[in-house]
């Protein structure tokens, strides 16, 4: 079973190999630009659960470039029905190379599951490695869940993702596709998200953004079947 | 920069192709075979139609029960028979099979039915008496007691198991189906003992594709898995519950819980709220044991030779006493691979 995803996880890395040799030098997405020291950003998001049906909720992130190569953020939700409430801090470092960024991040991210009645505790730590147009995430979270009664703590879990976008990412609009095993607020094992990413351009510098996340049940030769699909819609400003 | 179509078309299928294999669907990823929807509603009504009313063992004693995991049968179904024979050798009441009992081609189920029917011809004749009208009771009971005559088509062979995710790849469902029927019912045993019932409560869940699924959800919070302990007016003296999916991680060397993590949290919840003695597991092919909230979750190594040639604890027997109190063993399995 392990090998199996082993080579399916380099079958991917050699879809990236052309897309790399030929991506050229551009400004990060998420590295400062020079201009801009403040961002700010929000989103709504609804879907469907096996566990607890629809459900609806929201978003606010901020991030704060202290130099060129620091950047420092939190973010927060809320998603009723599920009654998840979340807040993280975030801390990272953006190295650009010749053709991408290399950026390092530390997360501390809290998660109050009320409806189940259990708080989880998570430190992700991940390096990403992006260029103009694909992107390729690698990190370890340590994970820790506690009810009224007990509590667990995971051994070491993979963070892993790719994203890949059809115009080059300094591009105003884009849009793309993603597959990896977290999302915003949780970092799964070997559950593995994917859908599909775009942005488009808005006035005063700001910028429409949006997901259509898959979130299948098990994976691989657990035949995923259909755990939650949710959209989220989002406005992201810069001053 | 250019991507080229089919740079793409080519990876794509490089991925799909190292991806395949008989224990792999290649684009298992994507699709599911018959869905875990689909299983549970089929199961659901076969339980209600032929299991519900006849859901009730009685025993008068103490009693043990046998647990297995992961056998994925092939060509040499040894392991699988040495089961059996613990099982009938140490007069287990019953055993539970806790998924991928067989890897997914006809002839290998074809091999554990034939398995199966021999293990069942075996424990009929330990356990029962033919009468001359062709009918069965229990040996050491009253022949001429109607109320102890069995039919032969009445006769019920007590291996439970429930579905793993390889018993359903390239639709193994069909065939597993065929012959085990159910991958999602409960039933209880009923001890009697001075004159007085004490009743411990089974429950088998599907969790082959890593959820539930939202029929099963509903289903138990509808309290259909819950049994009838409160119309009879006892209450359960044990809970054990079978599934197939893991739930905790043995090591960070092994496979994690494909449970996502709200229904992570909705079993672990599910679990307490049953009272749950013990969580039998496998999937993972290791040794994993550990009590969250006061429930003993047990995780079961692979007992398949191909896994684990060498001989191995790894069955486990559980022991009812008379007073309640229950405790488990490792149970050996000396079987070893016949060489070709």
């Amino acid at each position: 079973m392990l090998r199996n995803k082993s080579c399916f996880l380099l079958a991917l890395l050699i879809m990236m190999m052309p897309t790399i040799a030929v991506a050229t030098s551009y400004n990060g997405d998420h590295s400062f630009d020079g201009t801009h020291r403040n961002e700010v950003s929000g989103y709504v998001v609804g879907g469907s659960n096996v566990i607890t049906g629809t459900f609806v909720g929201f978003e606010a992130s901020y991030v704060r470039h202290l130099s060129s190569h620091w950047r420092v953020g939190g973010d927060a939700q809320m998603q009723f029905c599920k009654q998840l409430y979340s807040i993280d801090a975030t801390a990272g470092y953006c190295l650009p190379v010749k053709y991408g960024h290399l950026y390092l991040d530390g997360k501390v991210m809290y998660n109050r599951y009320n409806r189940w009645n259990f708080n989880e505790t998570i430190i992700n730590l991940s390096a990403t490695w992006e260029s103009a147009y694909v992107d390729f995430r690698l990190g370890e979270s340590l994970i820790h869940y506690q009810s009224v009664g007990d509590g667990y703590t995971e051994p070491l879990t993979l963070t892993f993702g790719i994203g890949a976008n059809i115009r080059h990412r300094t591009n105003p609009w884009n849009i793309g596709l993603f597959f990896r095993n977290y999302d915003d607020f949780y970092y799964e094992n070997w559950n593995i998200n994917w859908g599909i990413r775009w942005y488009a351009p808005l006035p005063h510098d700001m910028r429409l953004f949006g997901e259509f996340n898959i979130r299948p049940a098990g994976s691989m030769s657990q035949l995923a079947t259909k755990y939650e699909g949710s959209v989220k819609l989002g406005i992201k400003y810069k001053w | 920069m250019k991507l080229s179509r089919n740079t793409i078309i080519l990876a794509a299928l490089v991925a799909i192709g190292l991806s395949s294999c008989d224990k792999v669907s290649p684009i298992g990823v994507l699709v599911s075979g018959t869905a875990v929807e689909d299983r549970v509603k089929m199961s659901n009504l076969y339980y209600q139609k032929y299991l519900e009313e006849d859901k009730a063992a009685l025993v008068e004693d103490e009693y043990t029960f046998l647990i297995g995991a992961d056998s994925h049968v092939t060509t040499d179904p040894g392991r699988m028979d040495e089961m059996f024979a613990l099982g009938l050798e140490a007069d287990d009441l019953l055993y539970a099979h806790l998924g991928d009992i067989a890897d997914t081609k006809p002839q290998y189920y074809i091999t554990l039915d034939s398995l199966i029917s021999e293990a069942r011809g075996r424990y009929i004749e330990k356990h029962y008496d033919v009468k001359e009208n062709g009918n069965y009771y229990p040996i050491g009971s009253d022949p001429n007691d109607p109320d102890n005559e069995i039919t032969p088509d009445d006769l019920i062979f007590p291996f439970f198991p429930v579905v793993g995710n390889h018993d359903i790849t390239h639709n193994g469902w069909a065939m597993w189906s065929n012959i085990f029927h159910s991958s999602f019912y409960e039933f209880n045993v009923l001890v009697k003992i001075n004159g007085k019932y004490e009743v411990d409560h089974f429950i088998f869940l599907d969790t082959a594709s890593g959820t539930l699924g939202k029929t099963q959800v509903d289903l138990i919070e509808e309290g259909v898995l819950d049994g009838d302990e409160d119309e009879e007016g006892y209450h359960y003296r044990h809970t054990f519950v079978f599934g197939h999916t893991n739930i905790f991680r043995p090591s960070s060397m092994q496979f994690a819980s494909t449970f996502a993590r709200e229904e992570q949290f909705f079993l672990l919840n599910q679990f307490k709220k049953w009272n749950a003695s013990i969580v039998f597991c496998g999937h993972v092919h290791a040794w994993d044991e550990r009590e969250f909230e006061g429930v003993t979750y047990l995780t079961l190594d692979s007992m398949s030779e191909d896994n684990n040639p060498n001989p191995g604890d790894y069955l486990v027997r559980v022991h009812v006493k008379k007073d309640g109190t229950l405790s488990w063993e490792k149970v050996h399995m000396n079987y070893t691979r016949k060489k070709k």
